[in-house]
């Protein structure tokens, strides 16, 4: 009898709970039932550049004077994919546990992979030359925590996530969504494009994400080699590879591109279509991959550029969106369309293998792109949110900032006209926010941060000649070695027990954490007098438990400063500040309150100071749901 | 050959305008269905139908063995042995309609192909228009208003051809002339607008001709053929989209199936 009175009331005490968690999914459903959200992610939009062109943005200009704009405050260090992340999850990087571009292996110091990581098989079937994957291997984010459209989707309500960084493969979930900043191209590689020329005067051979490639033009055509994904389906792992063959004219400026059925003729200073590929595997089995091309010269040399190997959306070889034929049916609605993460060219700008009128050229290309996509998600959102991402000021920038303005606000503007669309859908009652990671700063001087680390003492080479631009700590003694810089903003401490033969021991770390700090923040730069470090901060100050790969200290540059491209990469050069001279002149590596982005809206901002952290925590309680846990932001309504 | 093409495509043009109204798969699918018919009255006409009803006597007497005896190895053995050779006899009786049917049906498909295999260029969308050459000859192309050619001709020096790109302005039929080596040649290119019978590559040699139809034939000995980049066209049947030729093939099949025993037609 007890026992069925038991039952019983654990019977009612069951349905009590049932009616009540349906109670609540009603509740919550009821309050977003009808709500329409437009969140317009626009990476690297700065409030200064703005407040100087208000005039020239109508659109931007009508949402501060009719809604709100305030300042938005960045991540620490603010950086794209820490920021993104930090957007997606509502966590800092010691939640989400990325903390720059590259973090720092500590097993063997050297750089890897923030975003992803890449496993092989572990067990597998060899077949002649050929290996079968049995079981294993694959690839996955490494980012932690919820994204906030896992959370949406989960309610029930609709949602759309275009290009949002940081999620490559995307986080798995019933939403549409597409990767965005942070997918590789084909290779694997963040983008690695080929430039082909038989001029003799071009000796290099690689370049930062390139390759440049002596052809040879015979009987009228020369044979262009453009390389896929290394075949993980054969033992020796032999790079996949198509032949694009290039006919240019005799006379005229002016050549004929062959590529497996595909022709395309190009006048000298001209783009191509996406040209499709297939890199063989295996019988019957091949990757798609897609690629532009750009004749630049014809006569006396030819020089041709070939974009990176983008994934092709209509049939794409890793996984790119949810669900997994939602890339397919875009490309079949618009056509091939860019799925390389950042596919603005800047490599080959930097390496002035593109001129600047080059680059502005494709890069109008990619923000055309994103335009007709946004346009075709605008078109379809009904109801609940539409989240939209936009690379092109970011990567525009970071090529023209302050010293090519009309150049800039062209791009600006491309951005403008689709914040005009999204007012006029949301004119009827949804909810619009425009938002930015960071701002922008000019580069001007580059700190090598390892050299600073070693005249402070911090760091020893194996010879103290040995000073260069060798990557990869290759002359760095680590038996005298107290902390060493990879990345954009972060300092190591050669901790024992974490690095092997690390030489700094808990009971120093706070000392050496603390004598690296004064040493920064004293940090002058000799030719200017100012000082070259805003702020210290110490990694152990994140929130969460994902503090594998934090740095032990973040560097807050000045404005006009930012770590070397030497120092991101573990080199010593011989300088500890220098000029930058690279085509690569704005940026925002720097100290957080430096570079804040921007966060306008239709609605009030309550928020007295808005954070990237409060951008999710706003979305959810858009349609009544609560902050998931882990997350420290608050709304900003 | 020309005037049995020009026939051809007279007919199969009438057939089109008729079923200018509905959907491509409809008048795909009655066309598959009369060649499926058509097929079945040939097969009819030109095999030995008598060898044939008993060559299937045969199999189906071998098969019932393999099922009735499957414990008997020497029977079995013996069984199988007869089911090859009387398959061997089918292919073989089957062997004198397929070849009467290969060439008229061959042509067929490539007047079809035309019609269902190729879409017009898109207007307002770049192509590429190659010429290939007898020998390292001079070429220029002179197009219409309605279509607009974008670059210098490219020699190709190691494959004798010259291309140029163009871009149609308009929707329509549209002539190109060409010179070269101081004779006139031309080729007619279709843009925007429906469905319609697209012609392939225009050639000079007769025999090329038949199996490029709806062009007029090259009159310069410099020129081999003129060719352009057509887009392709798939048909959409209920909802999904799909080559013709699977279409046409499974429809003129299961017409000639169903309808084998009304023309009393062993298969």
């Amino acid at each position: 009898m007890r026992v069925r009175g038991a039952g019983l009331r654990a019977c009612q005490a069951s349905a009590f709970l049932l009616a009540l968690f349906l109670s609540s999914c009603s509740h919550q459903a009821t309050q977003a039932a009808g709500k329409r959200l437009i969140v317009l992610g626009v990476d690297g939009m700065d409030p200064v550049f703005l407040e100087t062109h208000w005039s020239s943005l109508p659109n931007l200009n009508k949402l501060r004077t009719e809604g709100y704009f305030s300042r938005l405050a960045t991540t620490i260090p603010p950086q794209s994919p820490v920021a993104w992340s930090t957007v997606t999850t509502g966590m800092d990087p010691g939640g989400h546990g990325i903390y720059d571009f590259v973090h720092r292996d500590p097993a063997t110091r050297l750089p890897m992979q923030s975003m992803t990581e890449i496993t092989g098989a572990t067990k597998a079937l060899p077949i002649g030359p050929y290996l079968i994957p049995l079981a294993g291997g694959g690839i996955r984010q490494t980012r932690a925590g919820r994204a906030f459209w896992q959370i949406l989707s989960e309610h029930g309500i609709a949602t759309n996530v275009i290009r949002m960084p940081a999620n490559f493969p995307p986080a798995d979930c019933e939403a549409e969504s597409l990767a965005g900043m942070g997918t590789p191209d084909l290779t694997g590689t963040n983008g690695t494009f080929l430039f082909f020329t038989d001029d003799p005067a071009e000796t290099r051979t690689t370049v930062a994400a390139g390759q440049i490639v002596a052809v040879k033009v015979q009987d009228g055509r020369a044979v262009l080699r453009v390389e896929g994904p290394p075949n993980s389906l054969r033992k020796d792992h032999a790079t996949t590879f198509v032949n694009l063959i290039a006919h240019p004219d005799p006379v005229n400026p002016v050549a004929r591109f062959d590529l497996a059925g595909q022709q395309v003729v190009l006048k000298q200073g001209e783009w191509s279509d996406w040209l499709h590929a297939d890199f063989h595997l295996i019988a019957f089995k091949g990757a798609a991959g897609m690629f532009r091309v750009y004749l630049q010269q014809v006569h006396p040399y030819l020089r041709v550029y070939v974009s990176p190997v983008n994934i092709d959306p209509e049939n794409p070889a890793l996984p790119i969106s949810t669900p997994a034929s939602f890339s397919r049916s875009l490309s079949l609605k618009l056509g091939p369309f860019y799925t390389q993460g950042i596919a603005e060219e800047t490599a080959a700008l930097r390496a002035g293998l593109l001129s600047r009128a080059e680059f502005l050229d494709q890069s109008k290309k990619i923000l055309a792109d994103s335009l007709r996509m946004f346009h075709y998600e605008l078109e379809r959102f009904r109801d609940g949110l539409l989240f939209y991402y936009f690379s092109s000021v970011d990567q525009n920038a970071h090529m023209l900032w302050s010293r090519h303005d009309d150049e800039l606000l062209e791009i600006y503007q491309g951005v403008d006209t689709a914040i005009g669309e999204a007012m006029r859908a949301a004119a009827n009652g949804a909810t619009l926010m425009v938002m930015s990671d960071h701002g922008f700063a000019r580069f001007d001087r580059a700190v090598h941060l390892n050299r600073f680390l070693m005249e402070a003492g911090f760091l020893s080479l194996d010879d103290p000649t040995n000073l260069g631009d060798d990557p990869a700590f290759v002359h760095v003694d680590w038996t005298k070695t107290q902390a060493y810089a990879l990345g954009l903003n972060a300092i190591y401490l050669n901790l024992d027990g974490r690095e092997p033969g690390g030489i700094v021991s808990g009971f120093d770390k706070q000392t050496v954490l603390d004598e690296i700090a004064a040493r920064l923040l004293a940090f002058k730069d000799p030719v200017t007098g100012e000082h070259v470090v805003d702020k210290v901060y110490l990694g152990a100050a994140f929130q969460g438990r994902n503090l594998k790969y934090a740095p032990d200290i973040l560097v807050g540059f000045r404005r006009g400063y930012r770590a070397s491209w030497q120092t991101a990469l573990g080199a010593v050069p011989k300088l500890t500040l220098e000029d930058n001279t690279d085509a690569w002149i704005g940026d925002h590596c720097m100290a957080s309150d430096e570079v804040p982005g921007v966060l306008l809206s239709n609605r009030k901002i309550i928020a007295a100071a808005p954070g990237l952290a409060d951008i999710p925590v706003t979305i959810l309680k858009e349609f009544g749901l609560p902050k998931a846990g882990g997350m420290i932001g608050e709304s900003v309504f | 050959m020309d005037l049995f093409n020009s026939a051809l495509n007279s007919l199969l043009a009438l057939f089109f305008a008729a079923f200018a109204w509905a959907p491509p798969v409809l008048g795909l699918s009655v066309i598959s269905a009369l060649v499926g018919i058509g097929m079945l009255w040939v097969f009819r006409q030109t095999s030995n139908q008598q060898g044939m009803k008993t060559v299937k006597r045969r199999v189906y007497a071998s098969l019932l063995e393999l099922r009735v005896f499957a414990d008997e190895p020497m029977v079995t053995w013996r069984a199988q042995k007869s089911l090859f050779a009387a398959n061997l006899r089918y292919m073989g009786l089957a062997l004198r309609p397929a070849l009467v049917m290969a060439a008229p049906v061959a042509l067929l498909l490539i007047h079809l192909e035309a019609f269902y295999g190729r879409a017009p260029l898109p207007v307002g969308q770049a192509a590429v228009v190659t010429m290939a050459t007898t020998g390292l000859v001079a070429g220029e192309l002179q197009a219409p208003a309605a279509v607009a050619v974008e670059t210098p001709p490219v020699h190709i020096v190691d494959e004798r051809e010259i291309s140029w790109r163009i871009r149609p302005l308009a929707a329509g039929s549209t002539r190109l002339q060409f010179n070269v080596a101081g004779r006139p040649a031309g080729m007619t290119i279709e843009s925007g607008g429906r469905p319609r019978f697209v012609p392939g590559r225009a050639v000079s040699s007769a025999w090329s001709a038949i199996w490029n139809p709806g062009q007029q034939r090259i009159g310069s000995s410099a020129v081999k053929w003129i060719d352009v980049r057509y887009p392709e066209a798939s048909i959409e049947v209920l909802g999904l989209r799909c080559n013709w030729l699977l279409w046409f093939l499974l429809v003129s099949m299961v017409s000639a199936l169903l309808l084998k025993k009304r023309f009393g037609v062993v298969l």
